[in-house]
């Protein structure tokens, strides 16, 4: 079995006691406990402002426990992506900003689109999944 | 006043995959000022398959700013007692759009705009008590 391994460390004093929270998960397939993600897309593309792009090129399975890792490695912290799925906006990743999440690509709409702006941003991705629809040629 | 994040990810899905190690400040937006607000750390407990919102942006006690660097953490830690299940998932959304299923144990990290539309939503997969741990952090508007 493939394993793949998510782990965070949260902490922040904004509060009067400090917060620490520390988590850790093996990434399975949807649905199971012992079978884990086995495929894997990664990449880092340079965003230009302008247009939207869709970040996934293929459509990873729909409705399977995918996970998505994006960080902007743009070093101005003006600049951002502005993140969307199936046209609702999700939120912004700053320079220097990362996002870990499970995307399930309801459909073919669901997609994980971004928009630079500032300037050229350079993004790294991740997708662990369990299966694309591959394009013929 | 720090928020600091840190993501360790190791895989061999791929062979020539090194893993991924990031750490980031949450800042307030385009600006290296660390970010000033939070929800403080909750929890939610769920036991039906309907939706509820975990963050309400429009009934935060201090008002969102929108269209900022605003994060959300979020964590299936199980039935509460101790006891996880990978089976069992909850669909995370915004305005109603599904994100993303965080099964038994799994977690995420993800901007949000705080525009009163778009709530953070929860919607488990089945009846199966999950009780969901959560934290946003944000600009005050």
């Amino acid at each position: 079995m493939a394993t793949t391994t998510a782990a965070v460390t949260l902490t922040s004093d904004l509060l009067s006691d400090a917060m620490s929270v520390n988590a850790s998960t093996t990434c399975m397939k949807a649905g199971t406990t012992a079978d884990g993600l086995d495929q894997l897309e990664y990449a880092v593309v340079e965003i230009p402002t302008g247009d939207e792009y869709d970040l996934i090129c293929s459509t990873p399975t729909a409705s399977k426990a995918s996970k998505l890792y994006v960080k902007n490695h743009a070093i101005d912290e003006t600049y951002f992506v502005a993140i969307t799925q199936n046209a609702q906006a999700i939120g912004r990743l700053y320079g220097g900003d990362w996002m870990f999440i499970p995307a399930d690509f309801h459909d073919a709409a669901g997609d994980i689109a971004i928009t630079s702006n500032g300037g050229t941003n350079k993004i790294e991705y991740a997708l662990f999944h369990e299966g694309t629809a591959l394009t013929t040629t | 006043m720090a928020t600091i994040c840190t993501i360790d990810i190791s895989s061999d899905a791929a062979p020539g995959f090194g893993g991924i190690n990031e750490s980031m400040t949450l800042t307030q937006a385009g600006s290296l000022t660390d970010i000033d607000s939070t929800t403080g750390f909750q929890r939610r407990k769920l036991s039906a398959t309907a939706a509820v919102d975990l963050v309400t942006m429009a009934s935060e006690n201090i008002e969102p700013k929108d269209s900022v660097a605003s994060k959300v953490y979020i964590r299936n830690i199980g039935d509460g007692k101790g006891n996880v299940d990978k089976t069992v998932g909850v669909t995370i959304g915004v305005n109603a759009e599904p994100i993303g299923k965080l099964y038994g144990g799994d977690w995420m990290m993800m901007p949000l705009t705080c525009i009163d539309a778009d709530d953070v939503t929860a919607t488990p997969a089945t009846d199966d008590t999950v009780v969901l741990e959560f934290v946003m952090f944000y600009e005050e508007a």
